[in-house]
């Protein structure tokens, strides 16, 4: 009961208990920052967790389409991998624990400064003008 | 507003928005996340809209693309700007009418985590592989703090031409 009056000295609501949407729209700002502020959070803490996933499989694919399968954990000696497709050539630089894009004749060098993705996990690398995508096969035993 | 008027106002939002595109291409990228930047170019599209109409608004947001594309980029950034843009172009007609002025940058946020959808999809049909929705949190964060960054400088933008007497 006090929380109605509450409501209704604020504005929420009329004087027939009926929600008033205008005005929430108006007067809460806070409402807004909340629900903004829960969205940012929520994702960074997502990607976080997204980030942690782990595997020894390196998936590397153009458009679709496999290229090559790799267990990262297997890597005796590190080797330099030239992806050339119709869309454009990226080197991809393959080691024990980890794979990363090294070169691209791309403009915005996006998948170069990504750096690393190894087996502890990491965000999938890709390099959109090209399609060219790198991601770790999920092997569900994260925590 | 007399007709010519708002003509020459469109032309003059286009041509700002154009500017702001190319130059905001040209700084590199801040995080090295595909899809993240901060999208200046989107306060023109607020302005129109505030300033105009819907339409108008649309107007002048689909010749900045089209010549963005231009200008600055290639097939595939067009591909993502177009997408990105008609999703938030979409979002703010649809929510610009339910808030007042004060808030515009609500709307900004909403059309900027709507941007950054629509540019998801159309990677994920470009890449076809449903690993990029790892990005999906990322960019609806990064949608959120950029969204509502341009929409305060749209309504400080609108409060300094409101004094002109526009």
């Amino acid at each position: 009961m006090l929380n109605l009056l509450f409501y209704h000295k604020q504005g929420l609501i009329d004087k027939h208990g009926r929600f008033n949407y205008n005005t929430i729209m108006k007067k809460k700002t806070w409402i807004w920052v909340l629900i903004l502020a829960a969205v940012v959070l929520a994702g960074v803490i997502a990607t976080i967790r997204i980030s942690r996933r782990s595997g020894t499989y390196a998936l590397i694919t153009v458009d679709g389409e496999l290229v090559e399968r790799i267990d990262l954990s297997k890597v005796r000696e590190s080797r330099d991998l030239v992806v050339e497709t119709a869309y454009g050539r990226n080197i991809v630089h393959i080691e024990q624990g980890a794979i990363s894009v090294t070169e691209a004749d791309c403009p915005d060098q996006i998948c170069v400064l990504m750096g690393k993705l190894t087996t502890d996990g990491g965000m999938p690398i890709i390099c959109m003008p090209h399609r060219l995508m790198i991601e770790i096969e999920d092997d569900g035993l994260d925590g | 507003m007399a007709k010519t008027k708002r003509l020459a106002l469109m032309a003059l939002l286009t041509a700002i928005a154009l500017t702001i595109f190319v130059i905001e291409n040209q700084i590199p990228a801040p995080v090295p996340i595909p899809g993240v930047k901060l999208g200046l170019a989107n306060i023109i599209t607020l302005v129109a809209m505030v300033l105009l109409s819907r339409r108008e608004a649309g107007a002048v947001l689909l010749v900045r693309i089209l010549m963005g594309a231009m200008f600055a980029g290639s097939p595939s950034t067009l591909l993502f700007s177009a997408a990105g843009g008609a999703l938030a172009y979409a979002v703010m007609c649809l929510t610009v009418g339910l808030f007042p002025e004060n808030r515009l940058w609500v709307v900004s946020a909403l059309a900027g985590v709507a941007h950054n959808a629509g540019q998801l999809i159309a990677c994920m049909l470009v890449v076809k592989t449903p690993g990029v929705l790892a990005y999906a949190p990322i960019l609806a964060a990064s949608g959120v703090v950029t969204g509502v960054f341009t929409g305060l400088a749209a309504m400080y933008l609108l409060r300094a031409l409101r004094k002109t007497k526009l």
